[in-house]
């Protein structure tokens, strides 16, 4: 698979709370895109105020792009825009996402048009802007329920969102409670690969054959 | 399940006035009414905004042995609010009883495989918060319903209408949401074709009224 350039990275990070498995996949993710070159926009939801989406459309009748609702949910269509890889941390939450990470989300609805046209069988909105970003995405669950049936939605919840978001590569993990620094670090970097950013222990070995050399 | 003797609906829209969601939830609510069920209406917004208006709300689920949840499809799912009243409701000390769940799924597509992982979430919080699912319902196009009581728009909505009367009847006997029901509520009131059309010449005319100079496809952040 052919990596990606190094880019922009936007990080949502949908904790509610302190767990530690979404923990190691941060820093996992952090330090994979650290060493690739990347810029990251780390974003931890839960630290800012943003309103919930009113669904009043303003953002495609009123300022078309733009959010009308001046808070910070305003910038995530923007942050968004400005990115290669966008990433999302959750609890996985009856099958989908934290409310954390949904009130973040919900908020990208500027970036489609408001136009409905036919696409593959489905009725979509047109992107408004022509540029993509992969898209990665790490949940959690309780352990043992890797493939229980809240993992199972969940993965189809990725999979319709890209459907709609129109990521040229995707990939998600369901990671168990429990699971430790390594093994997420392991999960994490075949993740990235998935997206084209080069792993992290790739990265720190081809620096130590360098230095060998 | 058994027959409820009081249902809550929880509208998960965060439209601060009249939405297509609160218009189905509020018709299924009528008709459980005239079945001589005791009815209660929360909005999710508001529920979460407050510590008080939490309580409220887990005291209305506590008490009732059918809770209707309708919203609309944001982003594929729940909207954000309608998802953290899910979490605080989960989160809470299980209920004595076990109420029994109905999940209402509206949204702008013409086609309900839109909310069909929708409706999924709300089956597996269903389980969860140890409540008895007792099925969901999908209206796709549901631009057609506009916030509008459904009462006035019969004979455009009858399936749905017809849907929500089957609905009700089932419910209120301790039944299930019937087949048919989720078959009817499921029928496109106008052909996608056409609701397309419709839903295309709207936008710009909304935009010809309020919008501030520029263009539909405007492109801020490129």
């Amino acid at each position: 698979m052919n990596a990606n350039p190094p880019g922009a990275a936007l990080l949502l990070d949908g904790r509610r709370d302190d767990d530690r498995t979404l923990a190691f996949a941060h820093d996992a993710i952090m330090d994979g895109l650290a060493a690739g070159g990347w810029a990251v926009d780390d974003w931890t939801l839960r630290d800012d105020r943003i309103a919930w989406c009113a669904g009043c459309f303003k953002c495609w009748t009123q300022t078309p792009g733009v959010c009308a609702h001046r808070d910070d949910g305003r910038t995530v269509a923007e942050r968004w825009t400005h990115s290669d890889l966008t990433i999302f941390l959750t609890p996985v939450t009856f099958g989908g996402y934290s409310s954390e990470l949904k009130k973040a989300l919900d908020h990208v609805l500027p970036i489609l048009q408001p136009f409905m046209q036919k696409r593959r069988g489905e009725t979509r909105h047109p992107q408004r802007y022509a540029r993509r970003r992969d898209l990665l995405v790490v949940g959690t669950v309780p352990a043992g329920q890797a493939e229980g049936p809240e993992a199972q939605t969940f993965r189809r919840l990725v999979e319709r969102n890209t459907r709609n978001m129109q990521p040229p590569r995707w990939a998600v993990a369901v990671l168990e409670s429990g699971a430790g620094d390594w093994e997420v670090r392991v999960a994490v970097d075949a993740l990235l690969a998935k997206v084209g950013v080069k792993p992290a222990r790739d990265a720190v070995d081809a620096s130590r054959q360098e230095v060998v050399a | 399940m058994k027959a409820p003797k009081k249902a809550l609906l929880l509208v998960g829209s965060p439209k601060p006035g009249d939405s297509t969601s609160g218009s189905l939830g509020g018709y299924l609510l009528e008709e459980l009414e005239k079945r001589g069920v005791a009815t209660e209406t929360i909005r999710a917004t508001k529920a979460v905004r407050t510590e008080e208006a939490t309580e409220g709300l887990l005291a209305a689920v506590a008490s009732a042995d059918l809770v209707v949840f309708s919203f609309p499809l944001y982003i594929d799912s729940l909207p954000a609010p309608a998802i953290r009243a899910l979490e605080l409701i989960a989160e809470a000390p299980a209920a004595a009883g076990a109420p029994a769940f109905v999940a209402i799924c509206q949204s702008g597509f013409p086609e309900v495989d839109h909310n069909e992982v929708a409706i999924e979430i709300c089956r597996n919080f269903a389980r969860d918060a140890g409540f008895e699912w007792a099925g969901g319902l999908i209206l796709a196009a549901g631009g057609m319903v506009g916030g509008q009581p459904l009462r006035k728009l019969q004979g455009m909505m009858r399936s749905a209408v017809k849907a929500l009367d089957l609905t009700a009847e089932a419910l209120a006997a301790g039944r299930s949401v019937p087949d048919e029901a989720v078959r009817l509520m499921a029928k496109p009131p106008i052909p996608k074709i056409g609701y397309r059309f419709m839903a295309n010449w709207g936008w710009r005319a909304q935009f010809k009224k309020r919008g501030r100079g520029g263009s539909l496809k405007d492109q801020p952040f490129a």
